[in-house]
């Protein structure tokens, strides 16, 4: 029972916690390689930038960083709308790569200008501890855990909508799953390129307040994600946004639960590999099937 | 991935941060993780640093009037980027001779990559790894900074003597915090202490919650942590203390930092955490004369290293003067002559001394804000450490440890 119960608080919790944010970052990286054809390396610093202007308007108002968020999530927004006008648009009809390249620019600029504008040193957006609630006096859970779940449940309930039953959504699936398709049937590309932007960049900025909701804030958050990230992308099928949820919910959960001691009491994977375990996920899948669990597209 | 984007990062960091050169300039590298994992404790050491080249053109600059002209780089406390950074100020900015590259692993990579094979001598101001030690360097690499050879011990006593006999261990897998661990788990087992779980963590994880439900099994009485704070130890902490797996912990001066508080909580930490940090001998006259002349400039003279950043600088400087060319073999062959005895003692602040002394064709021996700085064979200098608590008014506290 206390062997269970540990499990539960230290592993299972954490991982499903991890996997949320993962999640929730891997939706904008896939439906961008999707439907904008590219694999957006921008996507980290995106989190990052909402992290930022989250600290900042918590400095100006005193409320709590999910009241913030949707604020928050509209400057990000807008920003990555600004930068898709002024650095992607001008490569709309170039060979792949050239995007690509771009995003990588992007993402030195933005994380410059982030260091530039914040400073490089740590913040808190929460400082202090929150000790967990303990129910029937095993089961611990934190209450910010409960927050970033609940939170990422209904985030993941709000693009599910988005996608099943209205128009644009359903376009943009269209468009992911098919381009020539969709234009021929009349979808307008610019307006579709716009809602994922959009998407991306709010469900980026609540992975990344979430993530420092958790633990802090600094300038590298975002990067640091990136590659766990792509793991789920890639892991879920590319252009799915469903089998990205589901991707991240398994690296993340993988991660954390890989170093439990299943056999015997030494954990079973060393901690210090734990990053490993998304790169060899990510390997496997792309061994195994190119495609990914939800049957996306190969390049 | 972190490797092939450190490049950019570096060389864009490095560039708008470092100034013009001019005619009459005599360019000194000052490689530093401006950014990184420990960006707060690197401030203070640069601002060390600077303040020793002010000192030396504000008083007659190098030989025939030459500026002192200090060219920063970024080695976001990362091998690659250090790697970068030094290939950076050696290799395009030309220096005579490097200052850094803050973290141990940074400066392991620099110096085996970049500075050793140019023939350009390095004195570290921070890097505290035992491996640096022993480099196959042609007496090429200094520091200022301590071994963590000590350091290690020093902290495994400090845990011994505050009735800890059981601890946990987890480092953060880097050459500095591997180093100082691997130190600090022989000491402490040779006082007679057990290690209950020795384990290495990756750092820049959201969350460390099952390694340490692993490591607080059987119940140890603390954990000795060994990481930096940005990239590990805080989220280590605060874990530790959400979950009640740990509550004392035991580290070294990487996790030594004011952040450290603000994230977790004056009052959550009160008597439950020890810290050492490379100190200085606070009644010595030389680093009173120093504190004074860096209180001026708006810093902190506790801070870890900013003392080590003025005497490695001021080092490298009178090296230049002694050896009266800007050439880099010339200037490696005259650190050992200005910073040990035999000499006529110089201290901090004193360039317009030592540089009429040295006219004079007289041996000058620096004496400096960390002490007598006398390299032994290693490029090694000996050490003394303080312990910081959490005071009651919430700061950190620093004791000297006797």
């Amino acid at each position: 029972m206390i062997a269970l119960m540990e499990f539960i608080n230290f592993y299972l919790i954490p991982g499903i916690v991890l996997g949320s944010i993962y999640a929730l970052g891997a939706v904008g990286i896939t439906l961008t390689f999707g439907i904008l054809r590219f694999a957006n390396f921008a996507h980290g610093e995106t989190m990052t930038l909402g992290v930022y202007f989250t600290w900042t308007l918590m400095q100006i108002t005193p409320f709590h960083p999910l009241v913030i968020l949707p604020a928050s999530m509209l400057l990000t927004v807008l920003v990555v709308l600004g930068i898709d006008r002024l650095f992607y648009k001008p490569f709309r009809a170039s060979p792949t790569i050239m995007v690509v390249m771009a995003s990588f620019g992007i993402m030195l600029m933005v994380r410059s200008v982030i260091q530039f504008v914040w400073g490089v040193q740590l913040k808190g957006l929460v400082p202090g501890i929150q000790r967990p609630m303990v129910l029937f006096d095993t089961l611990r859970i934190s209450p910010k855990h409960m927050v970033i779940i609940a939170s990422a449940v209904v985030l993941v309930l709000l693009i599910h909508l988005l996608l099943s039953r209205t128009k644009i959504g359903k376009a943009m699936r269209a468009m992911s799953d098919s381009p020539e398709l969709a234009r021929l049937t009349g979808i307008g590309t610019e307006k579709i390129v716009m809602t994922t932007w959009v998407v991306g960049a709010s469900l980026a900025c609540a992975a990344g307040v979430f993530l420092a909701y958790d633990t802090h804030v600094e300038t590298m958050m975002g990067f640091k994600l990136l590659l766990p990230m792509f793991a789920a992308a890639i892991l879920g099928g590319v252009g799915k946004p469903y089998g990205a949820i589901a991707g991240g919910l398994i690296i993340g959960l993988v991660e954390e639960l890989s170093s439990y001691p299943w056999i015997g009491t030494e954990p079973l994977l060393n901690p210090g590999y734990k990053a490993g375990v998304a790169f060899a996920i990510m390997v496997l899948m792309l061994l195994w099937r190119p495609s990914g669990l939800f049957r996306g597209r190969v390049f | 991935m972190k490797k092939l984007l450190a490049v950019p990062v570096a060389a864009t960091a490095a560039l708008s941060l470092s100034a013009g050169v001019f005619a009459g300039d005599i360019n000194v590298g000052s490689v530093a993780g401006v950014t990184g994992p420990i960006a707060e404790l690197v401030a203070p050491i640069v601002a060390g640093r600077n303040l020793a080249a002010e000192h030396v053109n504000s008083q007659g600059g190098l030989l025939a009037g030459d500026t002192l002209n200090m060219v920063l780089a970024d080695s976001a406390c990362d091998p690659k980027a250090g790697v970068d950074a030094g290939g950076k100020v050696v290799n395009v900015e030309q220096v005579v001779a490097v200052v850094g590259a803050s973290c141990s692993g940074a400066t392991n990579g620099m110096v085996q990559s970049v500075t050793i094979p140019a023939g350009v001598v390095n004195i570290s101001d921070s890097a505290t790894a035992p491996s640096i030690t022993d480099l196959e360097d042609n007496d090429l690499v200094f520091r200022v900074a301590p071994s963590d050879a000590y350091q290690g011990a020093a902290l495994a006593k400090l845990a011994y003597d505050s009735g800890a006999r059981n601890l946990a261990m987890t480092y953060s897998n880097d050459d500095y915090n591997a180093g100082i661990a691997q130190v600090f788990e022989k000491s402490f087992t040779e006082m007679g202490g057990t290690i209950t779980a020795n384990q290495a963590h990756e750092p820049n994880k959201a969350s460390y919650r099952s390694e340490l439900s692993t490591l607080a099994n059987g119940g140890p009485d603390g954990l000795a942590l060994f990481a930096y704070y940005g990239s590990s130890g805080i989220a280590i902490i605060r874990n530790s203390l959400e979950n009640a797996l740990f509550d004392k912990f035991f580290a070294a001066d990487g996790m030594f930092d004011v952040s450290v508080i603000e994230q977790i909580g004056a009052d959550n930490l009160k008597g439950n955490i020890q810290i050492t940090q490379s100190a200085s001998d606070y009644d010595d006259v030389s680093y009173q004369t120093w504190a004074e002349l860096y209180k001026a400039t708006g810093n902190d003279p506790k801070a870890p290293y900013a003392a080590h950043g003025y005497d490695a600088t001021f080092l490298i400087a009178l090296a230049i003067e002694k050896a009266g060319a800007a050439d880099r073999s010339k200037i490696a062959a005259a650190l050992r002559e200005v910073a040990n005895a035999p000499g006529e003692i110089v201290r901090p602040g004193e360039w317009e001394k030592a540089k009429a002394l040295l006219a004079e064709g007289k041996d000058v021996n620096y004496e400096g804000a960390t002490g007598n700085v006398d390299f032994d064979e290693n490029g090694d200098v000996a050490g003394i450490y303080g312990v910081n608590t959490v005071a009651d008014d919430g700061t950190w506290a620093n004791e000297l440890i006797k």
